[in-house]
């Protein structure tokens, strides 16, 4: 699978230099897409007695500024098939900064939907879309392990964020700390600034980007995945959002509940990387699509343990284990993609999947909030999030056992008519659009 | 005539000044206050049995009470069949509660009833046999444990709103008083005086104290009280009030940083693309040095018109 999209890009990634400074911007834009809307809710509480409002009411600030982010997945795509990464990442990393400060004259609840909400998680989908895209440019070779490391940005980000946001607010309340987090997420810009476009050779383009790719719908890899993701995708951040309060119901105290949160934490952030390096070795990157299904059935199988496990120290265990499975699924989600469509189809194709899978993300939790209520207890929930991970796990399994199979096939078939097609397409695509020609 | 009239009239004036006199004067010491004089004092027990040397437990009222507090001991090695027992509240003994008290089924027990009416009658009672074995009674109002211990910020003509809450396990105030802290002293604080500076929202269990218009002298410690029949038991939450250009300086420091980066970055690049593209003017063949090492690949980029990614 690996080489044949490499002559498919029509040059060769620099696989390193520059490319890990590229990297590293990715860690802070990815970081702050994911890390940043989580760490709001430290202000929550404050900011509902201020404005007289329900805790749904304030709840729905989050779910804003998710569905944002989610659903501007393809507008971001859109932009960078056209601008490229870095000015889409700035342009990102002002708009959340600007809503922030914005945010933080605000004098109704409504105001703080329009600027966090809309305006914020706009703002981190033109961080999120590129940075996972530019990855894909500067690396081939090293690209799972690249992947790795730029999602660890999440729980480092995450790390960092919780503590700050708890001093902002003990030093400056709910306004002042909106407003130097509108200038800490400048930072993003900086991150932008770091993703210098990679430098193509001439010769030969490749497949022309196309701004908008319906025919990826045709694309029997991507549907696998979106098909899986989707059913995934309900199943997956629940049991972390109740982690704590799961605790809290067992009878625990809220420190040690919290804790909790900070072991998986922990865990997820060594073992994205490590993900990366091992989807990197030459044993598992032919065939990463079986180590992304075995992650997401493990997934499945943890949660479908957890309400097994006795006590404080079942829960520790489960913490552990699930940021183990939560960290893998993470640093393979869109390595995976990538791998399935092309580091050329990739930016399409995750803001097709980002914007379906808005409706899982941010339907999974309030269900499995429903299913706690109804029930009483929470260990139903945790089975119907290990079957929605179990199942979609053993689906890729099954897939992708053909797809591979098909895939084999076809690269035997096709590589050469393709490479002569590429070619032409190219020839006539720059004819037109840029005239005065490379060479 | 008029003379034995003159003494009539002065004696009547007499009598109704010494009848006055006697109604005015009370006889004896003061009676202690009743909290309703038509009906007596509602009753209730405590009872801790003592195994080892000393024992404490809390007893929440919220009314007044004809409290009954009764300490049984086990005893030690020694089950001498007399000991002293005695009751302390506060640290000092209470007057005529020494008693001699004898074993009675392998057990000591000691039993008073204490009249429980306001603030003062409240605090640590003890039963104390010989000095040996203590069992503490620690009677108060019910105490609010959620109330924030660190300052509450808000901002100069901005609003705030201060939460206190009694938690669901204890049982609901019949009302909520605020107060503000002046020196030692805290004056109450009464919407009715300041509508437009105060306003006070009580829910049962919540109460908020929203302050409008703030300025920094605003800042300072405020009490909440929870007020029982009993007693009125205080949260103490404190209020910062502070500028807008508080958060100024951080914001204009970090926006700093940021531009600085940006800047270094993008000279960096200009500098590293010059400086490429007088060494890549001599090359030729762009294909070979792109496969030669990493560090070829970005100083190629200067001789080539950058494309989209």
């Amino acid at each position: 699978m690996a080489p044949a999209t490499a002559t498919k890009l029509g040059y060769t990634p620099p696989d390193g230099g520059w490319g890990w400074a590229v990297v590293f911007g990715a860690f802070i834009s990815i970081g702050f897409s994911y890390a940043f809307p989580k760490s709001l809710t430290i202000y929550f509480k404050e900011i509902q007695e201020y404005f007289f409002v329900s805790y749904s009411e304030i709840a729905w600030l989050s779910s804003v500024m998710l569905a944002s982010m989610y659903a501007g997945g393809p507008v971001s795509s859109l932009l960078v098939n056209r601008y490229g990464s870095r000015p889409v990442v700035m342009v990102g990393g002002l708009m959340v900064s600007t809503g922030m400060i914005l945010a933080s004259f605000g004098r109704t609840i409504v105001h703080l939907y329009l600027c966090v909400g809309v305006i914020g998680g706009l703002g981190l989908a033109f961080n999120l879309q590129p940075a996972l895209t530019i990855i894909g440019t500067y690396f081939q070779v090293k690209r799972p392990l690249a992947n790795g490391l730029a999602m660890t940005g999440s729980p480092v980000v995450l790390f960092t964020l919780a503590p700050l946001n708890q001093f902002l607010f003990d030093s400056f309340g709910w306004r002042g700390s909106f407003l130097i987090l509108g200038s800490i997420v400048l930072n993003c810009c900086v991150a932008g600034a770091l993703m210098r476009p990679v430098n193509k050779n001439s010769r030969s383009q490749g497949c022309v980007h196309k701004i908008i790719d319906p025919t990826l719908f045709k694309h029997r890899g991507f549907l696998i995945y979106l098909i899986g993701n989707v059913v995934m995708f309900f199943g997956f951040f629940a049991p972390v959002v109740f982690l704590a309060p799961y605790a809290k119901h067992q009878g625990i105290d809220e420190y040690s509940a919290a804790f909790l949160l900070s072991i998986f934490a922990l865990v997820d952030m060594f073992i994205r990387p490590a993900t990366g390096f091992i989807g990197n070795t030459k044993w598992i990157r032919p065939r990463i699509q079986y180590f992304f299904s075995f992650a997401v059935s493990y997934n499945g199988v943890c949660h479908l343990i957890c309400p097994l496990l006795p006590g404080y120290v079942g829960l520790v265990v489960y913490a552990i284990f699930f940021g183990l499975a939560f960290g893998m699924l993470s640093a393979l989600l869109f390595e995976v993609l990538m791998d399935l469509v092309g580091a050329h189809r990739f930016s399409s194709a995750v803001g097709l999947v980002t914007i379906i899978e808005c409706g899982p993300v941010l339907l999974g939790p309030p269900l499995s909030g429903a299913l706690v209520d109804i029930f009483g207890e929470y260990k139903y929930m945790y089975y119907a999030c290990g079957v929605f991970m179990l199942v979609p796990g053993i689906f890729f399994f099954i897939m992708h056992y053909f797809n591979y199979k098909k895939l084999d096939e076809e690269r035997r078939q096709t590589v050469a008519l393709e490479m002569r097609t590429c070619d032409e397409a190219w020839m006539k695509h720059s004819e037109s659009n840029f005239p005065e020609g490379l060479i | 005539m008029s003379s034995s009239w003159e003494q009539l009239f002065f004696q009547i004036l007499l009598l109704v000044v010494f009848c006055r006199h006697i109604n005015t004067k009370t006889p004896g010491p003061t009676p202690p206050p009743l909290v309703s004089i038509n009906s007596p004092l509602p009753t209730d027990i405590r009872s801790v049995v003592l195994k080892g040397e000393s024992h404490t437990e809390s007893v929440e009222l919220l009314n007044p009470v004809n409290l009954t507090l009764e300490c049984t001991w086990t005893g030690n090695q020694n089950k001498l069949p007399n000991i002293t027992g005695f009751w302390r509240k506060d640290g000092d003994e209470v007057e005529n509660s020494r008693l001699t008290v004898q074993l009675e089924n392998d057990q000591y027990n000691l039993k008073r009833v204490f009249s429980i009416i306001s603030e003062e009658n409240l605090g640590n009672y003890s039963c104390m046999f010989e000095s040996e074995a203590k069992i503490d009674f620690v009677l108060a109002a019910p105490h609010m444990h959620e109330v924030r211990d660190k300052p509450i910020v808000s901002y100069v003509g901005d609003s705030v709103v201060i939460v206190c809450k009694m938690e669901e396990t204890k049982p609901k105030p019949s009302t909520w008083n605020w107060y503000k802290a002046n020196g030692t002293d805290k004056e109450q604080i009464f919407t009715a005086a300041e509508p437009l500076r105060y306003e006070i929202k009580n829910d049962e269990r919540k109460t908020k104290l929203v302050v409008y218009n703030l300025t920094e002298a605003d800042g300072g410690l405020y009490y909440c009280g929870a007020v029982y029949a009993i007693n009125t038991t205080m949260g103490l939450v404190e209020l910062k009030v502070i500028n807008f250009t508080e958060p100024l300086k951080p914001f204009i420091a970090i926006t700093v940083e940021v531009i600085v980066l940006v800047v270094a970055i993008m000279f960096y690049e200009r500098y590293q693309s010059k400086k490429n593209y007088t060494a890549g003017k001599g090359m030729n063949d762009q294909t070979n040095t792109l496969t030669q090492g990493e560090n070829n690949e970005p100083e190629e980029g200067s001789s080539m018109r950058q494309r989209k990614v």
